[in-house]
């Protein structure tokens, strides 16, 4: 009769599934024991803990699908091992095997080889054995299989093209190119949108003191130089360039780090040593860097969820991403390369590079 | 016709002595003198009694009845030169050539229908095949009457009592066996096991006279242990070969081997499949001879989508029959007899809505398997339901078979097949040592074995509840032959005993796996039948003599040593026919109820005795045994049939010398000794349970995970127990069980339990445990 469906008496499944692993591995002490020492019985602590071991893992009363589960893997273990495989290795050797030996027995299949030129489908393997549960008919398994299979072939479909065939080497290459080309639109339009909102971010700010503008100003001619690292938190970009400015500073820092690294004798140029001076560190040129480097690195390793969810859009619909962008913000058209005067835009064809042409 | 014969007053049938065998008329003499006259073989019995020249032969019948030695139309006969004429002449005598009494009406009746069998037209080619080669493959469809009268053709050329050399024609089953036997003996016009006789296991219904003998394969293997030449026999015909039973596999082979030494010997092989050019290769390139059966199209639907569940569709789809398609009986395979008695119950329930509702017609629904009472397989025979009323649909009848309606068993007027594609299998694997039967897909070969059905006819219609698709991607070829899915510890000890001493080179037609042969060998030498260099041993010799599994065999031989053989041996005998127990759907309740009478509390087979002796105790005091039965909801057939098996062991028994002896029933170690006994076979089928509070055991050595069937008896949680057999469904059990002791494990199979040679895990450490107490105990006793 089936066991009646018990609930766990342990708090969770991680708690019984020790238990159940515990089982056998409790076992192999006393039985190495004995065995190797029949003659010694094993001492009384050494049969109370082994008795606690076993109560444990006997107490824990196993779920019909934990046990169905393991009834099959069982059964599956049993069938995958080969009795021939097993029978050689075994240690007082299998006598049916020595009897089909001195039979004559070498392997292979049994019988006499079919006469030459006849098929010879003689089993070497015993028959597998299909357990069929339930009243499915023929082919609904294979069936649900084969639909599964397909939706993922579906899903896949780009991956599973790989086969090499002209016409879809031609294809792929086409889509490489279509692909690097758009990257580089992408690219374009990215460099198009940050400098466009500095530019903005320039204008409101101007009337604002005169000083803080010719900072700006100079800011900019530096960045006009090396696109200096922003001191603007990452985040804070719209997340259409981030990429950009990101990829950038990431190659600065690493630049620097490189450059300061190899300017600096041994040590990192952040190392604050107590016994530097003022003119030492002069000396070790640390006044510089410690007043630029190193300010957004914090920024740079975060984790910015928004970007990876752009990045692993299809580059055509970043680059469409990046002209709305543009058109919203900045009544520019990248495929114009034209600020419109107004929000109507009129003159622009459309959206898309097709429309422009 | 220029040649007439008429009986005088001293012809007259009733005259003749007829307790001699071969008392043969000599009207039916006049009969070979005709033949070998006429050219074109017909004849007409009632003209040839008007025949005047008859005198000549009557003195010479005069002569032969005071010697009291025969002339038969058949001493005219030369052996393996007869012909269709010389046959033809024979069998439309009046007078029986075989037994020299009066043909009855019926036998002209039957006769007459005989010579309609597509197998009769060719009669003549079959004979003249038959003479000019040894073996012969002979392929004739399911209905071509074969299996009738192949034989039949061969007894008119093989004149058996001239050589005193018997014909043989093996089925792979009882029940066809007998069929076929009583079915021939009523076409020849003899009685039942005289001339034409039957053999099966524990049952043998042949005489002295017997010349044509039908019997199953594995029968006829036990003979030729003892008969290695098969030397009785001049011609064997093994028939269904392409059922490919284990016996029958075993047979070719040996045949195969015998037809080298014996050229004497003819061997037919029959095949009901056009799949024959197989058996053809095996046996030297053997000719065919097929007879093209006598079957009309049949039209094959398939679903669109696979079903969700079989049973249900397959219920449907007859309903669908019945109320669309015009006259016409309906047969389902399904795979067992819980499926097909569910099935019958619901197809009932909806007919009677659909007559109610739809002015449906009748429709009488049949069950048939293996385990139904001759009876009600009789039953599936039974002419449709008339109409409910005059002009109303026709009725029809729907029988629900399992594969035995796929080729052995002929059913006249069935028009539309449904096929689920599913039937129950027998399937061993050596490496778990599962052998269970298993619903399996069929194969492509069974499909159309199957769709063939329903064009017995008239064209009919075979509905498929599988896609076109699955059918040619899922289904294989042909059913793997039984060898393939059989533990062979039984064939192996067959063939040893048979003399075959290379079994790894033995020209099987489908030899067996390797592992498989292998684990035959270990469990044989385990069950000490074969020593240590595969040689027969004393006990396995006389193993072989019963007509059992080895294991069970060797149980019974050894009992004497557990003073408890008289009860091992009722044992053995229920535990080789079916249940027993009845339990039907209406009366589950009652009938566990009334097991419960017989339990004993240490498991299935002493209840199985329990109930034994119950019977046996209610048939001495008189009553009604069937009554008695029906009331305690046991089988009366299975138990007399288990009563008949006890008594033909028992003969075996006695001619081997094994004493008969019991423990006296008050002593308290009655039910012990037999427990102990019975592990004497068993001890390889013995689990143990995993953990105190588990109702999951774990078998020695094949560390299945396996359960107690409900059937048990067993309420109690042992620790130990042995089991009969190993059943795999979805879930794995162990079926008819009995508590055991451990420490007899150790002490009776000693080498199958030798610690060294186990797996680590929990069996070996509860076994080292029991060692050492019984090494402690032993101990203390020595040192006390």
């Amino acid at each position: 009769m089936d066991p009646p469906a018990k609930t766990q008496p342990q708090s969770n499944d991680s708690d019984s599934e020790d238990d159940y692993m515990k089982m056998t591995f409790t076992d192999d002490p006393s039985t190495l024991a004995s065995s190797a020492r029949p003659s010694q019985p094993e001492t009384s602590l050494q049969r109370r803990q082994r008795e606690r071991r076993e109560a444990e893992a006997r107490s824990h009363v196993k779920s019909k699908a934990e046990l169905a589960a393991e009834v099959e893997a069982r059964r599956e273990a049993a069938h995958a091992t080969s009795l021939l495989t097993l029978a050689s290795s075994s240690k007082p050797k299998s006598k049916g095997l020595a009897m089909m030996a001195k039979m004559g027995f070498t392997g292979g299949a049994l019988g006499t080889a079919a006469k030459e030129g006849g098929r010879d489908d003689r089993v070497v393997e015993p028959i597998r054995i299909a357990v069929k549960d339930g009243r499915e008919g023929i082919g609904l398994e294979s069936d649900r299989k084969r639909k599964l299979r397909e939706a993922a072939e579906a899903a896949g479909e780009v991956t599973k093209r790989a086969r090499v065939d002209e016409g879809e080497y031609r294809e792929r290459m086409r889509r490489e190119r279509e692909h690097a080309r758009l990257e580089r639109q992408v690219c374009a339009a990215q460099k198009v949108a940050e400098s466009m909102d500095d530019e903005r971010t320039e204008g409101d700010a101007a009337d604002e003191g005169r000083e803080e503008r010719e900072e700006r100003e100079a800011k900019r001619r530096e960045a006009k130089k090396g696109r200096a690292i922003s001191s603007r938190p990452l985040k804070s970009l719209p997340v259409m360039y981030r990429g950009l400015v990101k990829a950038r500073e990431e190659g600065e820092r690493d630049r620097r780090m490189r450059h300061d690294l190899e300017q600096s004798l041994s040590r990192l140029p952040t190392y604050e040593d107590g016994d530097e001076d003022e003119d030492d560190k002069r000396a070790l040129d640390k006044t510089q860097t410690q007043s630029t480097t190193y300010v957004t690195a914090d920024d740079l390793d975060d984790e910015d969820v928004e970007l990876d969810e752009f990045n692993t859009l299809p580059m055509a619909e970043r680059l469409q991403r990046l002209v709305e962008y543009l058109r919203a913000e900045h009544r520019y058209c990248f495929w114009c390369k034209f600020v419109y005067p107004d929000a109507e835009m009129d003159g622009c064809p459309g959206l898309t590079e097709e429309d422009h042409d | 016709m220029n040649y007439n014969a008429s009986a005088g007053p001293e012809l007259e049938p009733s005259s003749f002595p007829t307790q001699t065998q071969r008392v043969i008329p000599v009207m039916a003499d006049k009969g070979i003198k005709r033949s070998s006259m006429d050219t074109d073989g017909s004849s007409d019995p009632k003209r040839a009694k008007t025949d005047p020249k008859y005198n000549k032969y009557l003195a010479h019948y005069d002569d032969n009845q005071a010697q009291n030695d025969f002339s038969s139309p058949l001493d005219q006969l030369e052996r393996h030169k007869t012909t269709t004429q010389q046959a033809t002449k024979c069998e439309d005598s009046d007078l029986n050539p075989w037994t020299g009494q009066p043909h009855s009406q019926q036998y002209f009746n039957i006769l007459q229908t005989r010579r309609n069998l597509p197998v009769c037209q060719q009669r003549k080619e079959f004979l003249e095949m038959y003479h000019s080669t040894q073996i012969l493959v002979f392929v004739g469809e399911t209905g071509s009457g074969k299996t009738t009268q192949i034989p039949q053709y061969v007894l008119y050329d093989e004149l058996p009592h001239q050589t005193g050399k018997l014909i043989a024609c093996t089925q792979p089953r009882r029940v066809a066996a007998m069929s076929v036997a009583q079915r021939v003996a009523n076409e020849l016009d003899v009685e039942l096991g005289q001339e034409v006789g039957y053999s099966i296991r524990f049952e043998n219904k042949t005489g002295p006279k017997t010349m044509l003998k039908y019997m199953t394969d594995g029968q006829l293997l036990r003979e030729s242990m003892h008969d290695h030449e098969m030397s009785r026999y001049s011609t064997i015909i093994l028939d269904e070969a392409h059922e490919r039973t284990l016996a029958t596999d075993i047979l070719m082979a040996l045949l195969k081997q015998i037809a080298e030494r014996r050229k004497d010997l003819k061997i037919i092989v029959m095949s009901a499949t056009l799949d024959a050019q197989k058996f053809q290769t095996y046996f030297f390139d053997a000719p065919l001879l097929a007879v093209p059966g006598r079957t009309h199209p049949v039209e094959i639907f398939y679903t669109p989508e696979p079903e969700r569940d079989y049973v249900e569709a397959a219920v449907r789809t007859v309903l669908q029959i019945h109320a669309t398609e015009p006259e016409g009986d309906i047969l389902l395979f399904l795979t067992g007899e819980e499926e097909i008695e569910d099935a019958c119950r619901r197809i009932n329930l909806e007919v009677d809505d659909m007559v109610r509702e739809s002015d449906a017609g009748p429709m009488r629904v049949y069950p048939l398997y293996g385990t139904l009472p001759p009876a009600q397989q009789q039953r599936i025979f039974d002419k449709a339901p008339e109409p409910l009323r005059k002009g109303g649909r026709p009725g029809r009848k729907c029988i629900v078979a399992t594969n035995i309606a796929e080729t052995s068993l002929t059913i006249d007027g069935i028009v539309y097949v449904v096929d689920p594609g599913f039937s129950k299998q027998k399937i061993y694997n050596p490496r778990s040592r599962v052998e269970s039967l298993l619903v399996s897909p069929i194969s492509k070969a069974s499909a159309q074995q199957r769709a063939g059905r329903a064009g017995r006819t008239r064209p009919g219609k075979c509905f498929r509840l599988y896609t076109e698709k699955a059918f040619k991607k899922e289904l294989i070829e042909q059913t793997y032959p039984e060898i393939l899915r059989s533990n062979l510890a039984n064939t192996v000890l067959e063939l040893k005993k048979l003399g075959v001493e290379d079994l790894v080179h033995f020209d099987l037609m489908d030899p067996p796996a390797p592992e498989t042969m292998m684990r035959a060998l270990e469990e044989l030498n385990y069950l000490a039948c074969l020593d240590d260099d595969g040689e027969l041993t004393e006990l396995g010799s006389r193993a072989s003599e019963f007509p059992l599994d080895p294991a069970l065999a060797v149980m019974l031989i050894s009992s004497p040593e557990f003073y408890c053989s008289n009860e091992i041996l009722s044992i053995t005998s229920l535990l080789s026919v079916p249940s027993i127990w009845v339990r039907p759907n209406n009366a589950r309740k009652r009938a566990d109820e009334m097991k419960q009478q017989f339990a004993h509390p240490d498991g299935d087979h002493l209840t199985l005795l329990n109930a034994y002796h119950a019977f046996k105790g209610a048939e001495q005091s008189g009553a009604d045994a069937k009554q008695w039965c029906h009331e305690h909801f046991l089988s009366p057939r299975h138990l007399m049939s288990a009563d008949n098996v006890r008594a033909q062991l028992k003969r075996i028994m006695e001619t081997h010398d094994i004493e008969l002896i019991s423990t006296p029933f008050q002593d308290k170690n009655y039910y012990t000794n037999i427990r102990r006994a019975l592990l004497a076979g068993f001890f390889m089928q013995v689990a143990m349970r995993e953990s105190s509070n588990s109702k999951v055991y774990k078998t020695v050595k094949d560390d299945q995970l396996v359960m107690i069937h409900p059937s048990t008896v067993i309420t109690s949680p042992y620790d130990w127990v042995m089991y009969n057999e190993f059943v795999l469904t979805t879930k794995q059990y162990v079926r008819t069980v009995t508590n055991i002791r451990p420490e007899w494990l150790l002490e009776i199979a000693p080498v199958y339990y030798d610690l060294e040679a186990f797996d680590k895990g929990e069996i070996k450490s509860a076994l080292t445990r029991i060692t050492e107490k019984i090494r402690r105990r032993q101990a203390m006793k020595g040192g006390a």
